[in-house]
């Protein structure tokens, strides 16, 4: 007999119960345990030069985009170059406790329809600052029309310590093709939490690319469904995580038609005694025959006391089926590092290219090439900031 | 240039000596050929002098231009001028060679004090050089010795070594796994180096190679240490007799 557990104070703040070691997909990021103080969700100030330096700090920021800007999780009109567009239904995951929070904390955010192929990628930044373990909701839908292409690129920065809860619902129909990038970049004393709501209509396309390297706790849902035959999504993604900070990015993937092709491809780098953990999940059902569904995930650890954690699921029912997984977790190679210093280069700045190196076969998923260097000159500065 | 005395080398985890006394001396301009057998040390050699880790100095000293070698680190001792020619050049995935050759002489450079090349100088600094060695703009492009053939690696390795222009060239069985074609463009790569001021130790199992790169001294190494010196013509009478006579004197 289970007795109903008292909410802490974070959890009423919240008005749910949060997750716990014993739920199986939160085993390695205990919610309850580790948001031990409650979030206000009094609405924050933020002083215009704040913003401004934040907004900059964007990885992206010398790419040529459309931006959009979120200040405390609330339209920033004047330095938005697209305007705001309606709210959203709720979705549809009503268990799902990312999506629980979002709606109790009355999120904000914009719906993207694109039609035709768009010629700039849209940035949205979104930026906390001035508050007090503020809590700030957003929500997103992304809509890509039949036969059409879109790139998004969704930026989260921040100062001091906050909650960002953040849900995306993403659908492209027939033909269409999204090409999305999210760079977690929050402050080092955030709670990142957010979840990616993807399906794909027949003969659409995803490319998702995630870096994550900001916040002290950082959990990533991504979601997604093939709606139609010969779908094709590709998911990469990067974790950059030093001092005490925490990721974990759980994906489900369901080929729930056939002849649909998924990729994931995470390559982690932990320093410190940081903490990164994949959590791959591919599912086949019964009609999905000549389903290609792969999943691989390589970490970099730095010190000894780094630590990542992988845990691949393939749960198939068809039978004509191509899956496969893997996972390795390492130091440096030593053969390596000796060949790049026998040719005169400096211990340190040789592992910095190695790491660089190691990262940067993650990048090369992102197609967009000033996007991409951008990832490239955030790597850089991280290393030599380690 | 190096003078090596008495030098004992064994593995960091086994009691065994691999080197056992080994001296030589080398001055600029020389080419010193070291010819044994396998299990004679020569790899143990290279990877000494080069700083390899794994590897113990029991007994005996390494000096090169008047340092200690042997207290540096694998990047400094590179950046002092020395330079080994791997018998197996490592795959390096993810950094573009263009890119590791720039940020491996620009490094050597700022160690030796000296002005960092400009881009457009280091471009035609690594073209001029490539051309002759026929490394193809396509292999700069790609990472370092990644999807490379056998002789594209070893072409690859004598073409940082023209980048680079080390004092003391190391190349440690640069034939092997070379055809005759390959291995007369690795040689002319080699002796375009040559000159009155740079040294080259060429370690080699065969005879063949010393057709093309042709030694002034002739080494023979056998279980740790230099059993006889010679010239040239010591090379070939080792291609005709074979080396059973030396194991069994060092024996």
């Amino acid at each position: 007999m289970n007795l109903p557990v008292p909410k802490t104070a974070a959890e009423e703040a919240l008005g749910l119960n949060l997750p716990n070691r014993r739920s199986e997909e939160w085993k390695w990021t205990d919610l309850r345990r580790l948001i031990d103080a409650p979030y206000s969700r009094q609405e924050a100030t933020a002083r215009a030069a704040d913003v401004d330096r934040l907004v900059a700090s964007s990885p992206f920021a010398d790419v040529k985009a459309k931006r959009i800007v979120f200040v405390n999780g609330v339209y920033d009109a004047a330095r938005s170059q697209l305007a705001q567009s309606q709210p959203l239904a709720p979705p549809q995951l009503t268990d799902d406790v990312i999506v629980s929070i979002g709606r109790n904390l009355k999120s904000a955010g914009v719906t993207l329809s694109f039609e035709g192929n768009a010629d700039l990628p849209v940035e949205i930044v979104h930026v906390a600052t001035g508050g007090a373990r503020q809590a700030i909701g957003l929500r997103h839908a992304i809509q890509v029309a039949a036969g059409a292409t879109a790139t998004v690129i969704e930026t989260f920065v921040g100062e001091g310590d906050y909650l960002c809860n953040a849900v995306t619902e993403i659908a492209v129909a027939e033909g269409g093709r999204l090409d999305r990038i999210k760079a977690e970049v929050e402050s080092p004393a955030a709670t990142h939490l957010a979840h990616t709501i993807v399906s794909l209509s027949k003969d659409a396309a995803l490319r998702d690319f995630t870096l994550t390297s900001g916040a002290a706790l950082n959990r990533q849902n991504g979601t997604l469904t093939f709606l139609g035959g010969h779908g094709d999504a590709r998911i990469s993604g990067a974790y950059l995580l030093k001092g005490k900070q925490h990721a974990d990015t759980r994906l489900v993937v369901d080929h729930a038609v056939a002849n649909c092709t998924s990729r994931e491809v995470f390559k982690c780098v932990m320093a410190d005694t940081a903490r990164g953990i994949f959590q791959g999940k591919v599912v086949v059902r019964q009609d999905a025959q000549k389903t290609d569904g792969k999943q691989s995930s390589h970490a970099l650890l730095l010190s000894e006391t780094a630590e990542f954690d992988a845990k691949p699921e393939l749960e198939i029912y068809a039978d004509d089926v191509v899956c496969g997984h893997g996972a390795t977790a390492g130091d440096l190679n030593h053969d390596h590092l000796f060949y790049l210093q026998s040719r005169g280069i400096p211990e340190a700045e040789a592992k910095s290219l190695l790491i660089a190196a190691f990262v940067g076969e993650a990048f090369d998923a992102v197609e967009h090439e000033g996007i991409r260097d951008a990832l490239n000159h955030f790597a850089e500065g991280w290393l030599a900031g380690r | 240039m190096l003078e090596i005395n008495n030098l004992h080398v064994k593995l960091e985890d086994e009691p065994r000596e691999i080197l056992k006394g080994l001296t030589l001396s080398v001055k600029p301009g020389e080419v010193h050929a070291i010819m044994g057998p396998n299990g004679s040390g020569k790899s143990t050699l290279s990877y000494v002098l080069s700083g390899r880790e794994g590897y113990e100095v029991t007994e005996g000293n390494v000096t090169f231009k008047g340092e200690d070698l042997l207290a540096l680190e694998p990047d400094a001792r590179a950046a002092k001028g020395l330079f080994l020619a791997f018998q197996y050049p490592i795959e390096i995935p993810g950094v573009a060679t263009m890119q590791f050759l720039k940020v491996a002489l620009n490094a050597q450079r700022k160690a030796r004090g000296e002005r960092e090349m400009t881009a457009p100088e280091f471009m035609r600094h690594v073209k001029e050089r490539a051309a002759k060695l026929n490394v193809s703009q396509d292999m700069l492009k790609r990472p370092v010795n990644v999807g490379f053939s056998g002789g594209e690696k070893k072409r690859a390795e004598i073409l940082q070594m023209a980048v680079l222009e080390p004092s003391l060239c190391v190349l440690d069985e640069t034939d092997s796994g070379l055809d005759i074609d390959a291995l007369r463009v690795v040689a002319d790569g080699v002796n375009a180096l040559r000159s009155p001021e740079r040294a080259m130790i060429v370690i080699t199992h065969y005879q063949r190679l010393l057709d093309y790169i042709v030694p002034d001294k002739v080494h023979v190494l056998s279980a740790g240490r230099i059993v006889k010196t010679g010239g040239k013509e010591l090379a070939l009478e080792l291609e005709e007799k074979g080396y059973a006579g030396y194991v069994e004197k060092a024996a």
